[in-house]
């Protein structure tokens, strides 16, 4: 009994965070479910070939395909028959969404953790080298180029990257077009991975987050006292110093990360869910820009879940805060 | 008479103190900012006006994908021989007019949301910042995307998801302000004296208080509306050929980028960067000014 105790207020602040995501992703559900509602036109004009129906034909369809005719109605069998992962089919190939999702989903997966990868590859032994060199000229040379690549246009960029190293170095081959069978590789990865990595314009700002955090860590006094007593510095300032801000701007930067691979799956012909969402845009395939619209916000809020428990875990205090 | 000598000299030392204690990094970016500012400005007039070097529609097939400063062409031409220059030009009226839009959503949004969740605090506050996290879980392309896809393809729609998205900043920033503000003397006997709050929030704490904080977002949020912009004109959702927008230009001339003309493709692209980076600069350099002032 002591035992439990001891950690219910750990427990007590991690399902309350649990709490806060689902209700967060019931929101999310409603926004987009709005966002469809509003829309001028019926998704199911669109489903019978531009044909407008009239409303007693519409209700008549409806009833056919057992679907509840108000909206309150719709959006609680939508929201049921997702959660059962059911996405509905896609109108233009007629493929399950749910299938698309996760074949292209796992591409952008690879992309944006390929991506963060070089970010922070970048980024952090940047920071701890310059913490405590303020005006080096090294700091002074990656502010302005943070700022420059942050201005640049991603897709420019990445018709540079492809006509040096595919079309002159012949180094790493790009995909011709999407879904033509042929077999795609991590050759195909590494140039994508290098433009949303370097050119999403988020390199900077974790740079300057990260060398702010570690230097006020650096700064603290038990950080202070491990040094005088000569146990290791790095031990006692690594969590909260550099792994708490480090996914802090992981789930900070995840949703700018996402926006920037449409872009670059775009440039790339890189079969992923940006690519799925422009092509759905194209077509207004409402099932799939809805499912992705709603996957990729609950990837971000994933992502910012595992940095409260990484927090929790990390700063004692966090059970003790309301 | 001396009374009115003191008065003069304490309003110009207080209007001009903020550019006399600006370092000279700061003062730079601002500089360059406002001649940004300044060139989007006389580039959209003359857009407008139809003042043009050239007819933008005009090909002229002898001199295709020239370089700068040939044949009459400034900037040289695109691979229909149209003149860059005049294609740059009339590119800002396809982001100006919106962008202004989408930072005036923004601004009025986060300033509405930023004092109410501020000033009443409690239950407002708790309700604000569950609206920051929704919007701020969508990736901003995606939900412009569904919008698109809900929607129509318009530019207007498109500017109005950037202001509303971009409006959760603001509001977080305008909050912690008020915050701060609202523990400061002068608020405390405006309240006591029995000013409407009203009048305390537009004129005390937006106005006197808060302007320096929405102009610096405004300048940043029109750099994000160019680069959505462009963005969506490269994907193909924004301004629609022939009509030149500088995201449809880098996309129309990046097949020949691919075979090594750069030019065509890489003109529009420098130029939303010089742009772009000019009102990065201006808000940072603003911003970076106020904090050493305070």
């Amino acid at each position: 009994m002591a035992q439990f105790d001891k950690y219910k207020p750990v427990i007590l602040v991690i399902s309350r965070e649990l709490l806060l995501t689902a209700l967060l992703l019931l929101g999310i559900s409603m926004v987009v479910f709005a966002i469809l509602y509003l829309a001028p036109g019926d998704p199911f004009a669109v489903l019978l070939g531009g044909q407008l129906v009239s409303e007693s034909e519409r209700q008549a369809l409806l009833e056919s395909l057992g679907l509840p005719s108000t909206w309150y109605g719709q959006y609680f069998s939508w929201l049921g028959h997702m959660l059962q992962g059911d996405f509905g089919n896609s109108l233009r190939s007629g493929v399950p969404v749910a299938q698309e999702l996760v074949s292209t989903g796992l591409n952008t997966l690879y992309l944006i953790v390929g991506a963060m990868l070089v970010t922070l590859g970048f980024a952090v032994p940047i920071a701890i080298y310059s913490v405590s060199r303020e005006h080096s000229l090294a700091t002074w040379l990656m502010t302005i180029l943070t700022y420059i690549v942050s201005a640049l246009p991603l897709f420019w960029l990445g018709y540079i990257l492809i006509y040096y190293f595919t079309r002159q170095l012949g180094i790493f081959p790009v995909s011709t077009s999407s879904g033509s069978g042929e077999s795609l590789n991590w050759l195909h990865l590494v140039l994508p991975v290098l433009l949303l990595g370097i050119g999403n314009g988020a390199v900077g700002e974790i740079l300057r987050h990260l060398r702010m955090e570690l230097q006020r860590v650096m700064d603290e006094e038990y950080v202070r006292t491990a040094r005088a007593k000569g146990a290791p510095v790095w031990r006692h300032a690594f969590a909260e110093g550099l792994l708490l801000p480090i996914t802090e701007m992981v789930a900070a930067k995840l949703p700018h990360l996402l926006g920037g691979a449409i872009i670059v799956e775009q440039v790339f012909n890189w079969p992923g869910l940006g690519r799925l969402a422009w092509q759905a845009a194209l077509d207004r395939d409402y099932p799939v820009i809805l499912a992705v619209a709603v996957v990729a916000a609950a990837m971000v809020r994933m992502g910012s879940l595992l940095h409260r428990f990484v927090y929790i875990s990390v700063n004692p205090r966090a059970s003790q805060e309301h | 008479m001396l009374f009115r000598q003191f008065q003069v000299e304490i309003s110009e030392s207080n209007q001009l103190s903020w550019w006399r204690t600006a370092g000279r990094k700061n003062k730079i970016y601002v500089i360059y900012g406002l001649a940004v500012v300044l060139a989007v400005l006389v580039s959209y007039g003359l857009g407008a006006l139809h003042w043009l070097p050239h007819d933008p529609d005009d090909m002229n097939f002898d001199s295709l994908m020239a370089g700068p400063f040939t044949g009459g062409y400034l900037l040289g031409t695109d691979f229909m021989g149209r003149d860059l220059l005049t294609r740059l030009i009339l590119g800002t009226q396809a982001y100006f007019l919106p962008g202004l839009m989408a930072i005036a959503i923004a601004l009025v949004l986060g300033a509405v949301l930023g004092v109410s969740a501020g000033y009443r605090g409690g239950r407002v506050d708790t309700v604000v910042v569950y609206c920051n996290n929704l919007i701020d879980s969508f990736p901003r392309l995606i939900l412009v995307l569904l919008v698109i896809a809900a929607f129509k393809p318009d530019i207007y729609y498109i500017m109005a998801v950037v202001g509303v998205t971009a409006a959760p900043l603001v509001a977080s920033l305008v909050k912690g302000k008020v915050l701060f503000l609202r523990q400061k003397n002068f608020i405390e006997s405006a309240i006591a004296l029995g000013i409407p709050a009203r009048v305390i929030i537009i004129k005390h704490i937006l106005w006197y208080n808060c302007r320096a904080l929405l102009l610096i977002q405004a300048t940043l949020g029109m750099a994000e509306a160019i680069l959505i912009e462009t963005s969506l004109s490269y994907l193909g959702f924004g301004v629609q050929e022939p009509i030149p927008s500088w995201g449809n230009m880098v996309q129309a001339g990046a097949n020949y980028l691919l075979q090594g003309n750069f030019w065509p493709s890489t003109a529009p692209a420098l130029a939303i960067l010089f742009t772009v980076l000019g009102f990065h600069l201006l808000g940072d350099g603003l911003n970076d000014i106020l904090e050493r002032q305070q």
